[in-house]
């Protein structure tokens, strides 16, 4: 989230597409309603009516995988009516910046595009350069190539009946949310967007994401308060699990993984340490050398040392263009090419899409590690119905795991915020914490290779490791610490000391930090920052209820990220009644800034508030993504239809994909399968549901796998509500009891007809009698930035069922 | 002066937190329950559910979706007809704390018998109570008397995460629903507080009460 | 610092006030024997977080001679204000519940049944497979001829149920094996 929880309370417009934010943040509805209480306008788009919907002002039907259209028509609203904050977006966005001349957009793709490798050559979407390397910026919008001008011409496509025909939203419904959600392009508005795994798990889900930051910029409704892109995190810890990057992708900190190219940390922070040529950007990332090192030194202590490149070379390096993902894992193990693996507190064999094909790849594996709180249907892969145990030479171990009450340590809540939590009672039986897991199972790898030697011993005896883990040592470790003594200001830190911020860190190795974000969680001064349990606030911080000295949030404590954007150039708050921060007296108050620079209207030391982007600015246009540098529709990789209006390129012509023979996929408008299931989770069930549908009062309240659809569908289908029913995919067929409700209606799609159903994804095998997994209808293809597959929109077909087997 | 509860349906979201923390609080096993087409479940409630979130949905007049919820429990009536019932064949069968208004069923209530319990189910206009097959005694909510006593809310009440309950001094909690009822008003027009005169847990309801629940009001 | 941590005698909101026994009335023997003893009567309070969403209510859990006897919201965080939703209201039968895993188990190749196996074993048995693996299969080289040190064969998945602390832990030690396969519900 850009803002957190408490934040939501001061919005005068909430947009919660992409989550049912209700059901899955139970608690945290607390703040939209507050925000309804004060006036605000709740509004949720989405398939179906949920729980959310009924607290809602109204909810807006639309077809699963169509937001891009959806939210294209708002852009373009926007800007044909002109309701963006010109202010902002003139002074703050890259809206005048020149794009250059190789860009192009043709029916559907953009330039650049090579067909057989699937992927685009992105410097084609470059911007037009200066002499001194920096953007040509024309603030008079003249220039035709100007962002403002292509996005105006992109989005002048997306008209109300065009946005109509492909999401099966009435063009009035289009109009209620626009109109409600543009009027927050005032300067004492503010509008949030509050989304979940109903936009990322798209073969276009950071396309949808992209659309409502370009919405956000265009408003003006990023960085103030009630304002912001929050993307409603799921699981407990998956902030932190991602600041801590358990990603092949990144290391702790938003660092890329080392590829084969940069064979040495100079090669590395040359192509990681973006470089402006504005004056007044602060550029961020140019800090990054200093994390990168402290990141080392945090690894591998007083071995890593300025001679040894900080043991660089030691780290893995990806093959450029290579991906590492679960999705290409489970592919790679499918054709044998993995031998064993560890899989913690997560139940692929139930959560990940196409399950069947992913049950099959786990049999080919020669062992397998699990710890879990339960059995779940990965550890007892084995012995999955239709599985023959003695053909199976999986070798398992399941160690059991520790509740969260029988640990302590810290989690990064949706908002940033870093909470301590204390052990209250030992782990039950024998279970342990994932960390008294790996720390002596590394002791040992490390013993094997000092009594035996082996292929490369040094990461691992070189590295700067515990004997037993204590969870304080490493909250202090993931702060960072002084490896010299360093004098930073007036103060004198010893070798041991912790440091004091992220700005004390450096690239010569005097310094350490497992994550520099988290650095000043843990000071000699201030101590644990997570315990922090202080409600007091100064009047202006308790008018947007920021509670500054709860708990502590990463980065520095800032509670609304690009808060710099809340003000104007000389620092004074676009909404003076629900400030964040303002510059008075020569000094910042309220939030902690993004950086301590004065305002802008100080020529010499002012900064642009987009501190994290190379130029200061927000972008409209972005180089970055795969698959384009404008958000543009493209039909789910199953789609009911065959064509669309807005080109001639059905589907994401980049999105990623699998071919096995366990891969199949039906063609645009097949017959056979023409209805759209979309998928999700339950309040009363978490995710998979490997934990919950093992609390008997959990399951109590939603005991089966069920299938909501219209009674139109039903009643063509022969369905009468609470009848077992079968639904098939070209992956896989499912049992499950239907759900027959008016909270599922037909849409009419380029005037069809289109149905949709949903199931949730929380049952599975081990529970008896209570079905099995949703998840083996749906498809592997996967957005080309983030390989997430597209769960929440595959088609299918359905039938009543005579028996049924899964459920009883 | 009696405690109240408001329950204003109006903000409750259904996420089950009352139902579930009563089950918790008071250690009441689970049921095995089936789906039958509904998130409504357990479908009733039953010896081991003292509350349960009642889901109910329609097409208003303008064909928009409604769904609302119903978190039932007992009302703890002004004068409870069920303690009435009760007197008549065991008397401390069910009591009534004069201070905090709660109706409570006593252990006394095994000695109802299965004919004199069914009578006291009978006379509860909110088709409440339920017979405990084992223990042979009437249950339901009874405030958590315990935590009442400790000064701490009810568990439901704790737990709701919404505002949808509120728990206090009865004439605080009424002037709060009459407060809530004509802001609700604005855009229900057909709001009302269920049987406000004669219950302890007052509901505030957007519509006609057949669109929430057969006994969500007496009146 | 100001603290306000508030108890429960005190923790009700406005216009709640505290009811004692001996308020109670006419009927105070019939409803005292009614009420009892409280659960959590001289448990220790420990705060925790839920484990479930990324709201990350705290949570109290009451705790009396070593076991856990009950659990609700923390009044005091701000964000839920001491409320918690129905995952989070049943934390204690979580807990508690006669499903949980108490002991490592052991499935072998074609075996149809696990075995209980003591934590020194496991780990030693897996620690060997560990590094056999990585002896024989890490890639020193690329095919250019480049250093990459990466352990293709093993991969890590899991887990965004993993605390910072335990982040930490996984992410280093599967970096110094050279594991590239590491990936989480961050991308489910």
């Amino acid at each position: 989230m850009t803002n957190h929880w408490i934040d939501i309370q001061n919005s005068d417009a909430v947009l919660i597409i992409g989550s049912n934010a209700a059901e899955h943040h139970p608690v945290a509805f607390k703040w939209v309603m507050r925000a309804k209480d004060r006036g605000a306008a709740l509004m949720h788009v989405d398939p179906k009516f949920s729980r959310t919907s009924a607290r809602c002002d109204f909810h807006v039907p639309l077809r699963s995988g169509t937001d891009i259209a959806f939210l294209g028509g708002m852009i373009n609203h926007i800007l044909e009516k002109e309701l963006y904050f010109k202010e902002y977006v003139e002074k703050y966005t890259n809206a005048a910046f020149v794009v250059g001349k190789n860009y192009a957009f043709n029916d559907g793709l953009f330039s650049g595009f090579n067909a057989a490798a699937r992927r685009y050559d992105k410097s084609m979407w470059a911007m037009e350069t200066g002499p001194d390397g920096g953007p040509v910026i024309d603030p008079s919008f003249k220039n035709e190539r100007c962002v403002i001008n292509l996005m105006r011409k992109h989005y002048s496509r997306y008209t109300l009946k065009n946005v109509s025909d492909i999401t099966g939203v009435s063009q009035d419904n289009l109009l209620k949310v626009y109109d409600r959600f543009c009027a927050t392009g005032k300067p004492d508005k503010a509008g949030t967007i509050m989304y979940a795994l109903g936009w990322t798990q798209h073969t276009v889900g950071v396309q949808n994401i992209r659309c409502s930051a370009l919405i956000q910029l265009l408003l003006g409704n990023i960085g103030v308060a009630g304002g912001g892109i929050n993307a409603l995190r799921g699981e407990p810890n998956v902030q932190g699990s991602t600041d801590h990057a358990l990603l092949y992708n990144n290391l702790p900190g938003y660092h890329a993984t080392p590829n084969a190219s940069w064979q040495t940390l100079a090669e590395y922070n040359k192509a990681n340490t973006p470089v402006t040529a504005l004056k007044n950007s602060a550029n961020w990332w140019s800090n990054r050398p200093k994390y990168m090192t402290s990141l080392l030194k945090g690894w591998f202590g007083d071995a890593a040392t300025p001679e040894n490149d900080f043991c660089y070379a030691y780290l893995p390096k990806l093959e450029p263009g290579q991906d590492y993902s679960y999705m290409y894992v489970m592919d790679k193990m499918y054709h044998g090419k993995l031998e064993g693996g560890f899989i913690f507190g997560v139940n692929p064999m139930n959560s990940f899409p196409n399950t069947n094909k992913m049950r099959a790849a786990l049999d080919k594996l020669d062992w397998l590690v699990c710890s879990e709180l339960h059995h779940s249907e990965t550890t007892d892969n084995w012995q999955r119905p239709g599985s023959d145990p003695k053909s199976q030479k999986t070798e398992v171990f399941l160690l059991p795991s520790a509740h969260r009450i029988e640990k302590e340590g810290t989690i990064s809540n949706s908002g940033r915020w870093l909470q301590w939590f204390d052990q209250g009672v030992k782990p039950a039986g024998e279970a342990r914490n994932f960390a008294d897991i790996f720390v002596p199972l590394f002791n040992k790898i490390r013993a094997l290779y000092t009594a035996e030697g082996g292929v490369l011993p040094e990461p691992i005896l070189k590295m700067h490791w515990t004997e037993k883990f204590k969870a304080d040592e490493w909250t202090k470790r993931i702060n960072g610490f002084f490896w010299a003594d360093t004098k930073v200001g007036d103060k004198t830190y010893k070798r041991g000391q912790l440091v004091p911020a992220f700005g004390a860190l450096t690239a010569d190795g005097s310094t350490s930090s497992l994550n520099w974000v988290y650095a000043g969680s843990y000071t000699e001064e201030e101590g644990n920052k997570s315990k922090r349990r202080d409600t007091t606030q100064t009047p202006m911080q308790a008018a947007i209820g920021l509670y500054p000295n709860w708990s502590w949030c990463w980065p520095v404590n800032r509670r609304i990220l690009y808060n710099r954007a809340s003000v104007d150039e000389n620092g004074k708050p676009w909404n003076p009644e629900r400030a964040v921060i303002a510059w008075e007296n020569g000094k910042w108050t309220g939030d902690v800034p993004d950086g301590p620079w004065p305002p802008m209207a100080d020529k010499e030391k002012g900064k642009l508030p987009f501190i994290m982007m190379k130029d200061g600015h927000g972008g409209f246009f972005a180089s970055g993504p795969a698959d384009g540098p404008l958000p543009e529709h493209y039909e789910p990789a199953e789609t009911p239809l065959s064509s669309h209006v807005f080109s001639k390129q059905l589907s994401s012509p980049v999105y990623k994909f699998h071919s096995s023979d366990m891969d199949q996929v039906a063609p645009p408008a097949d017959p056979r399968y023409p209805i759209v299931l979309t998928t999700y989770s339950l309040t009363e069930h978490w995710c998979g549901g490997g934990e919950t549908r093992n609390v008997p009062n959990l399951l109590e309240t939603e005991p089966q796998l069920y299938v909501e659809m219209s009674h139109e569908l039903a009643r063509e289908k022969g369905i009468q509500n609470g009848d077992g029913v079968i639904v098939e995919s070209a992956r896989g067929r499912v049992e499950a009891i239907a759900m027959v409700t008016i909270r599922i209606r037909p849409f009419t799609v380029m005037g069809k007809t289109v149905h949709l159903i949903g199931m949730p994804f929380a049952y599975g095998w081990t529970t008896p009698k209570c079905g099995d997994s949703t998840n083996r209808l749906t498809i592997g293809a996967c957005d080309p930035n983030t390989t997430i597959p597209e769960a929440k929109a595959c088609c299918v077909n359905l039938h009543k069922a005579d028996t049924l087997t899964e459920i009883g | 002066m009696p405690k109240s509860f408001l329950i204003d349906t109006t903000r409750c979201t259904a996420c089950r937190g009352c139902q579930v923390a009563c089950k918790e609080w008071k250690d009441l096993p689970a049921n095995d329950t089936k789906q039958r087409g509904s998130h409504q479940n357990p479908p009733d409630l039953n010896p081991y559910n003292y509350k349960i979130v009642r889901f109910h949905e329609h097409l208003d007049e303008y064909g928009a979706v409604v769904w609302n919820f119903f978190p039932d429990q007992c009302r703890h009536c002004t004068i409870p007809l069920c303690k009435d019932v009760a007197d008549r064949a065991v008397p401390g069968a069910i009591i009534k704390d004069s201070k905090s208004g709660a109706v409570l069923v006593t252990e006394k209530s095994a000695e109802l018998g299965p004919k004199n319990a069914q009578a006291v189910i009978n006379a509860c206009p909110y088709n409440i109570p339920r017979l405990d097959p084992k223990t042979k005694r009437l249950t339901k909510c009874d405030m958590c008397a315990d935590r009442i006593a400790k000064g701490m809310q009810p568990i439901c009440v704790k737990t709701c995460p919404t505002g949808t309950m509120v728990f206090g001094e009865r004439e605080e909690i009424l002037a709060l629903a009459q407060k809530r009822l004509e802001s609700v008003k604005r855009r229900f027009p057909k709001a009302f507080l269920a049987d406000v005169r004669d219950v302890n847990v007052v509901y505030l309801l957007a519509e006609e009460k057949e669109h929430y629940h057969e006994y969500a009001a007496f009146l | 610092m100001k603290k306000t941590r508030r108890s429960f005698l005190k923790g009700l909101s406005a216009g709640v006030i505290c009811l004692s026994l001996g308020q109670l009335g006419f009927d105070l023997k019939e409803a005292q024997a009614f009420a009892g003893a409280i659960k959590i009567e001289g448990a220790k309070e420990v705060i925790s977080v839920c484990p479930f969403c990324s709201v990350c209510c705290q949570v109290i859990a009451y705790v009396r001679d070593g076991a856990l006897v009950s659990t609700e919201g923390d009044p005091d965080f701000p964000v839920s204000e001491g409320a918690l939703c129905a995952k989070g209201a049943a934390l204690f039968s979580m807990y508690s519940s006669h499903h949980r895993l108490q002991k490592p188990l052991y499935r072998a190749p074609y075996s149809d049944r696990w075995e209980e196996k003591d934590w020194d074993w496991t780990l030693n048995q897996i620690a060997r497979k560990v590094k056999n693996a990585r002896d024989k299969n890490i890639i020193l080289k690329d095919e250019k001829g480049r250093t990459v040190n990466r352990l293709e064969n093993i991969f890590m998945m899991g887990t965004s149920h993993a605390s910072n602390e335990e982040c930490a832990v996984i992410h280093q030690a599967m970096r110094g094996l050279g594991v590239v396969h590491m990936d989480h519900q961050a991308r489910v």
